[in-house]
């Protein structure tokens, strides 16, 4: 009996205290297996670079800017497989969006992740110290001001935080920002970036000084600053690393969108994308793929050349028919399906037949998908690059800040005679306002298929008029989606009369 | 202790030598089948002198004399008594009780008699599964507990069950805790042999909170069978099989139907006719009887079972072999389960036991349940292409997404295989009286191999499924967990009324793990025969491969009180404290108690025991349960996001480092406050039995995982994606009634009937993100989502357009206020939308509740009839008040359609429900509720009849039993939903009940043998 009960005192002393004592909560801390987490990171130049990497990343979601730009301005249709397919790109194509709308939320959402990466490595800046840091911070500097420009492009005024990322809260103290301060903040990330970026991009796609210039030069003549635009953009055009392609031994305009003439001579700016990896609808921002073109394919195409598509984008019978006659222009821009289709033998599928937003009998040439092994979904992945800042663009944005900016006539019309006769279009000896049309002219001739219309548009105060159902200065800007005002808990204000 | 029992037992013995004793002796039988019934209690009444039977039935009991009374009592009988005269041979036999008071009841970490339990538990016994031979054990709950909806996630072979105790309590996983005989088991029912099981307790109410911050779903407890101590070594054989079939074809048009209808919708639009000649078009392909097939399920089961004095076992195996209705062997589920059980006592004071699970499964698949799946694409493809166009460049143009679905089936090449071994090792020590010490280890470790192959081919231009490469993809992974449980119960009984128990203990458990996988091209001869890395010669950037590993870990510690006075008295509380890996360490730990307290009011002085009720029990329970089923370390930021862009003169992938989820240090546990009242009574002899709950859940602080947040903080980056947040709160509150009936007649007829029947009312009350709802699902292509979890809603409900008929005349349409936001102008026979917020606009402000996929009532209705050898049963169930929507028609000119259409409008008078048909834009087809369709039915899911050959029959081939019957499974399903099977659901809480052409459950006839010897 007394041994019982000795040895049950003892087994219930043990097990209280082996339930108390040995197992303590220290059981439960576990750290992430091969994780890496934020507090132990920026310890050395690659953890630089590889955050770089990752805002460098964010610049393929920008084809959404490009598709949309282009179907909200007078140059194309929203297309798709019906009225209603994808419908948020369809509202702006009739110029009838809402605060609610899915597409301009991935256009507010994606470049204020470039946005927000951009700043993960401008608020750890001070952290390690190496060699070519400066290098590194002024391609971050860079992008977020490519990102901001976007933005405020879209949107006008936004909420900034030029000291580091944005923290969960933030959306409901930070304000937005009025334009002028937005524009202030970009023009000072880009002269950090034109100051200290090498005059040769370490690696293709990635900034060089000359971008940052470019950039900057536009940024300058959106806010038509015309004295610091110009020398600015003359900069890039002294610098004698770019040249118009075609003009060259060896180049033919006509290749100037194949995959040939990808970061050529002309490219000031270009975003890379390639198809090797697939990629899904449940992540489009995830694709390395550019999605515009895929988007932008021929429906059900099957023939030469290229490869199938959505059918989205569609340039109408008004821009096919707005170029020159004789400008070798129309025919790399805009593809007539029914004369390629006689040509050829192709055959292809119509979609939305809509009038306002349907089918038009053309589609994007520049960016259409080219016969390529992409990954599937092959719709998604197709590899052709953006060029973003083309040295034709930074020639025609020259001469139209020498122009109105009153400062040299001259050298404005060198610039354009210089894209024109690229085009196989003969000299233009206008002055004035003449002159400045005959820019504005070239420059939808020069640019369309590439979202510069609707904002060029905007910014020389001629969309109202131009655009069927633009009304200034309603649609000057996008509606903020509505989600975000009340995410910050109406801190931000709607833009007017949305 | 024992010997001064064993004294004072032979003290008294030879105290009664003086009397005029004798010995008597007997065999104790079951009344119903004759078996002998060991371990039968006799003991003589009012001493202590007591034996049990052997396992033959067989007792002998010495010094009894004249007048003596002995009683007979076995657990699950009636308890019987034997006044002694003279005779020296009793043989008496038992009658089963169905009473069922008595019996035991598993709680977690400890069991509980029936009549003490003061929580809400619901269970189904052996006989339940037996009489439905559920391929999945989970469909066994399925309108046989009251409160409990099991919905299959399809009828392909192999698929989960998605199983919801009272309702849906949150927005992401809603699946309760699955405890298998103790331990936690995270393999899924599908994984577990049905006939292994002894038992199923489901604990809906504040009771599981010993369970803690694991049990806010409820919990499963699966008890498995054992053998039983004195038994004669029983082998039982099994075998069923049968063909399946589907129980439904979508009705789509014939190829002249089609064609009528098509010609019809291009010449509104003023196109060309497609068919200008319809006349040899006849009736086409009907695609729906290309798909479905018959196909066969087999299953073999085998068990042995038996004991001795002081060890039991139990053996199983079982194999079950399941073809799919589409598909076949592309998508068929095979499982081999094998089982041994194996209890001994090593001394008056320690026993052990053990048993081990192992399983193995293999399955195909085929592409279902989503757009572009098999029966998607059946019920899309036009009825004018013949079955062997496998490319569909030259016919009439159908979208990219819409393929040949038979060419799909031939295309799709997978195998999954997932080896299972599972078990617990228990060792149980009553060291003092009273007292009882119990140690477990349980375990599971899992390997899975996963192998898919997409071959290159081409189903047309533009179309998602051609491919230019092949690519093999394998995936190996190794899941683990242990479960250590310890803990100490003290039992006594004090002062002859105060009979408490007290359990104290602790639970460390841990589940760690890796996979592995990669992706090639360049399969050797575009064949799954050389899918592998090994034959693969491509290059480039997809020859990926990744990896992964885990730990996460939960340690606990609870204690439990019960306490009942004189059986009348009935209370229990308990308190659980976990500390989880989960959360961040200032968060990480937190305590869950609960009390609950009964009334046994038939155990009253002032109740009349000769009246109708014999028992009636008043109990309420109330306490706080936790979930912590969310994603990982979402309390740090990790740079696992996305960072690959293309560099240098080759255009080449790099890879670089990129913030994923925005991390929130502040996430805790989900708590959930649960109140149940209820009442268990039985009346008339306990034939009938009635068991009614109410209980009202509420779900605080809901864990929302990647909840929308302003995209200035960068989620939309990606590889990135919203915290996760405390940001909801749901309730759930409803009526359970159940009432059972059972009755043996003399003449052997048995009946019993089970009826049960629950409400559900379900909403959310906080969405704390700003914008106070949260969406989720999908509907057609490039459409906002349909779903939402929004303050005041059903979690789910459908958000969308209100129809208001058809626009009759142009007139019509401009009186009313314009639709042309919504993607184009209106026109006579277009669907009219309601103004909701009366803006004199249709704009996305005017969507609102179009109905939700949560049924408000749900029931049961179970019958069994048994009379000489033989035996039949029904099951059925219904679903009341969901809705679902219809999601499988694909939004394109040129797909079929469902005969509905035949019904459109044509012009000014010809119809209000169906728009008219045209090529022309139209906004018919964005999300309104003419795609919204009541999803009530009613199932009748099994019925079996079967015939156990008479013992004189058989007795000389050595068998002991001999039943055979036949069933049909999913028999038929009262509803006035459209699609194939009203049991669609994705069971995501936000977006179930969206319909991309489920896969529909199959009906099936069985034929079966059951041999026991």
């Amino acid at each position: 009996m007394k041994k019982t009960y000795i040895y049950s005192l003892l087994l219930t002393t043990a097990f209280t205290t082996f339930t108390f004592t040995a197992c303590s909560d220290d059981f439960v801390e576990v750290d992430p297996r091969y994780e890496i987490s934020s507090g132990n990171y920026f310890n050395s130049e690659d953890d630089y670079y590889n955050a770089l990497l990752g805002t460098y990343d964010i610049l393929q979601s920008t084809y959404v800017n490009v598709i949309l730009g282009e179907i909200a301005s007078d140059n194309t249709h929203a297309g798709g497989e019906s009225a209603t397919d994808v419908i948020g790109w369809q509202q702006v194509d009739r110029m009838e969006h809402t605060p609610i709308n899915d597409n301009l939320d991935d256009i507010w959402d994606w470049n204020f992740a470039g946005v927000q990466r951009a700043s993960f490595i401008i608020e750890n800046q001070d952290k390690t110290d190496f060699e070519g840091k400066e290098q590194l911070l002024a391609e971050t500097r860079f992008l977020r001001a490519y990102f901001n420009f976007e933005l405020v492009k879209w949107f006008g005024a936004i909420p900034m935080k030029p000291e580091g990322q944005f923290v969960l809260g933030d959306e409901a103290i930070v304000p937005r920002s009025p334009v002028s301060e937005v524009y202030a903040y970009i023009e000072s990330d880009l002269e950090y970036a034109v100051e200290r970026l090498a005059v040769d991009a370490p690696e293709t796609g990635r900034v060089s000084k000359g971008a940052a210039q470019a950039l900057l030069g536009k940024v300058y003549l959106y806010q038509d600053k015309f004295d610091e635009a110009a020398p600015m953009l003359n900069l890039v055009i002294s610098s004698g690393k770019y040249h118009l392609y075609g003009t060259r031994q060896g180049e033919d305009y006509k290749d100037l969108f194949e995959y040939e003439a990808e970061n050529s001579g002309e490219s000031v700016f270009e975003i890379q994308y390639t198809g090797v990896q697939g990629a899904g609808f449940e992540c489009l921002q995830c694709s390395e793929g550019n999605v515009m073109v895929g988007f932008s394919g021929i429906r059900n195409y099957s023939g030469p050349v290229f490869e199938s598509g959505y059918g989205f984008n569609l340039p109408t019978e008004e821009a096919y028919n707005s170029f020159e006659s004789g400008d070798l222009r129309r025919d790399v821009t805009v593809l007539d399906i029914e004369a390629w289709v006689s040509e050829t033998g192709a055959s292809y599928g119509i979609g939305n037949t809509d009038p306002v937003t349907g089918h038009t009998g053309y589609y994007n040439r520049k960016y259409l998908p080219r016969i390529n092994d992409n990954e599937g979904d092959a719709n998604l992945t197709q590899p052709n690059n953006y060029r973003a800042i083309r040295y034709a663009d930074v020639l025609l944005m020259a001469a139209e800040a020498l122009v109105r900016g009153g400062i040299d006539e001259v050298l404005a019309r060198d610039y354009l005679n210089q894209v024109r006769e690229r085009a196989g279009l003969g000299e233009v000896s206008a002055s004035g306002n003449v002159l400045l049309e005959a820019i504005y002219r070239d420059r939808r001739s020069e640019l369309m298929g590439e979202g510069h219309r609707f904002f060029d548009l905007v910014r020389t105060g001629r969309a109202q008029g131009t655009i069927t159902g633009f009304t200034a200065p309603k649609n000057n800007i996008f509606p903020v989606p509505l989600e975000e005002i009340q995410f910050s808990q109406n801190t931000w204000e709607q833009n007017p009369d949305y | 202790m024992s010997k001064a029992l064993l004294l004072f037992f032979l003290l008294t013995a030879s105290f009664s030598l003086g009397a005029q004793t004798f010995s008597v002796s007997g065999n104790v039988t079951d009344a119903e089948n004759n078996m002998p019934l060991p371990q039968v209690n006799i003991v003589v009444k009012g001493t202590t002198k007591g034996v049990v039977t052997d396992f033959d039935g067989n007792y002998i009991i010495e010094s009894v004399s004249t007048g003596d009374v002995l009683v007979f009592s076995y657990i699950g009988f009636s308890t019987r008594e034997v006044v002694l005269g003279t005779q020296q041979t009793v043989n008496i036999s038992l009658e089963p009780n169905y009473e069922n008071l008595n019996e035991i009841v598993v709680v977690g970490y400890g069991s509980q008699v029936k009549k003490e339990v003061t929580g809400a538990v619901s269970s189904i016994g052996a006989k339940t599964i037996e009489d439905l031979k559920p391929l999945n054990a989970a469909q066994a709950l399925q309108g046989t507990t009251s409160g409990i909806n099991v919905t299959p996630q399809g009828g392909a072979p192999g698929a989960e069950a998605n199983i919801r105790i009272r309702g849906i309590a949150t927005n992401r996983n809603n699946a309760p805790l699955i405890i298998l005989d103790g331990f936690q088991y995270e393999g899924g029912l599908n994984s577990i042999n049905p006939e292994d099981i002894e038992n199923i307790t489901v604990l809906k109410d504040a009771q599981a909170a010993i369970y803690g911050t694991i049990a806010a779903n409820g919990v499963v407890l699966v008890t498995t069978k054992s053998g039983r101590k004195n038994q004669k070594p029983k082998i039982q054989y099994d075998a069923y099989t049968g063909i399946q079939e589907t129980t439904r074809k979508l009705p789509v048009l014939n190829a002249t139907e089609y064609a009528v209808l098509l010609n019809e919708s291009y010449a509104n639009a003023g196109q060309a006719l497609p068919f200008p000649d319809i006349s040899n078009l006849g009736k086409g392909t009907n695609w729906q009887d290309e798909v479905f097939r018959q196909a066969p399920v087999t299953n073999h089961n085998l068990s042995i079972t038996g004991g001795e004095e002081k060890i039991h076992y139990s053996l199983g195996a079982s194999h079950l072999d399941q073809e799919g209705i589409i598909g076949g062997d592309k998508a068929d589920f095979r499982r081999s389960t094998a089982r041994i059980s194996l209890n001994a006592d090593i001394s008056e004071k320690l026993s052990v036991s053990t048993k081990l699970f192992y399983s193995r499964v293999k399955r195909h698949n085929i592409n279902s349940f989503s757009l572009g799946s098999v029966l998607f694409n059946a019920a899309n493809i036009a009825p004018v292409i013949d079955p062997s166009t496998a490319n569909l460049d030259n016919t009439i143009s159908l979208g990219n997404e819409v393929v040949n679905p038979l060419t799909q089936i031939d295309n799709t090449f997978n195998e999954y295989v997932t080896n299972r071994l599972s078990g617990t090792i228990q060792a149980t020590l009553k060291y003092i009286r009273n007292m009882e010490l119990q140690a477990r280890f349980g375990f599971n470790t899992s390997n899975s191999r996963n192998r898919e192959f997409a071959p290159i081919y081409n189903y047309g231009a533009g179309k998602i499924y051609t491919r230019t490469d092949n690519m093999v993809t394998l995936n190996k992974i190794n899941d683990n967990d242990y479960t250590f449980d310890l803990f100490n119960t003290y039992s006594n009984v004090l002062a002859d009324h105060h009979k408490v128990t007290f359990m104290l203990g602790m639970t460390a458990y841990k589940q760690y793990g890796e996979g592995l996988g990669g992706t090639r091209t360049g399969v050797q001869a575009n064949s799954w025969k050389f899918a592998d890395f090994n034959t693969a010669t491509g290059s480039g950037d997809n020859q990926t491969n990744n990896s992964y590993a885990y730990d996460l870990r939960r340690l606990s510690y609870f204690t439990r009180l019960q306490y009942a006075f004189k059986n009348k008295y009935l209370f229990s509380a308990m308190i659980r404290r976990d500390a989880s890996t989960l959360f961040a360490p200032e968060h990480r730990v937190a305590y869950f108690p609960s009390a609950s307290a009964g009334w046994v009011v038939s155990e009253e002085d002032f109740f009349n025991d000769t009246g109708a009720v014999n028992f009636l029990k008043l109990r309420a329970s109330y306490g706080v349960l936790g979930n912590d089923r969310i994603p990982t370390f979402g309390y740090l930021s990790l740079l696992n996001g996305e960072a690959t862009y293309v560099l240098g003169n080759d255009q080449s992938l790099v890879n670089g480092y990129a913030l994923g989820r925005l991390a929130n240090p502040g996430i805790k546990w989900e708590e959930a406050k649960k109140f149940d009242v209820g009442l268990d009574l039985q009346l008339f002899d306990n034939k009938i039995e009635i068991i009614a709950d109410y209980y009202r859940n509420v779900r605080e602080n809901l864990l929302i995982s990647n909840i929308p947040v302003s995209g200035i903080l960068g989620t939309g980056a990606p590889g990135a994606e919203g915290p996760i947040v405390n940001a909801g709160t749901v309730e759930n509150q409803g009526l359970e009634f159940a009432v059972n009936y059972n009755q043996t007649f003399d003449n052997g007829f048995n009946i019993s009937a089970g009826y049960n029947i629950a409400t559900l009312h379900n909403k959310a009350t906080r969405v704390n993100n700003g914008t106070g709802y949260y969406e989720g699902g999908a509907f057609s292509v490039g459409q906002p989502m349909p779903a939402r979890m929004e303050v005041g809603k059903p979690l789910g409900y459908f958000y969308g357009y209100r129809t208001d008929g058809i626009f009759q005349t142009q007139d019509e349409v401009e009186t009313h206020p314009s639709q042309k936001a919504l993607g184009a102008e209106a026109r006579p026979g277009d669907i009219r939308y309601v103004d909701v917020n009366g803006d004199g606009v249709i704009d996305a402000k005017d969507r609102t509740d179009l109905g939700n996929p949560i049924p408000k009532v749900t029931m049961g209705l179970n019958l069994s009839l048994q009379y000489k050898g033989f035996d039949f049963s029904a099951y059925s169930f219904a679903n009341l008040g969901n809705d679902i929507v219809r999601n499988y028609e694909r939004d394109q000119p040129n797909v079929n359609k469902m005969n509905y259409r035949l019904n459109r409008w044509t012009g000014p008078g010809t119809g209000n429900s169906v728009p008219r048909v045209t090529t022309e834009p139209t906004t018919n087809h964005v999300f309104s509720d003419f795609f919204v369709e009541d999803g009530s039915f009613a199932r009748i899911q099994s019925i079996t009849l079967g015939y156990t050959i008479p013992d004189s029959f058989i007795k000389k081939s050595g068998l002991e039993k001999f039943r055979i019957y036949t069933k049909v499974d999913n028999v038929h399903t009262f509803t006035r939903y459209s699609g194939y099977d009203p049991t669609a659901s994705s069971g995501d809480p936000i977006g179930s009940g969206i319909d991309y052409g489920f896969y529909p459950v199959p009906r099936t006839y069985i034929i079966g043998v059951n041999l026991q010897f």
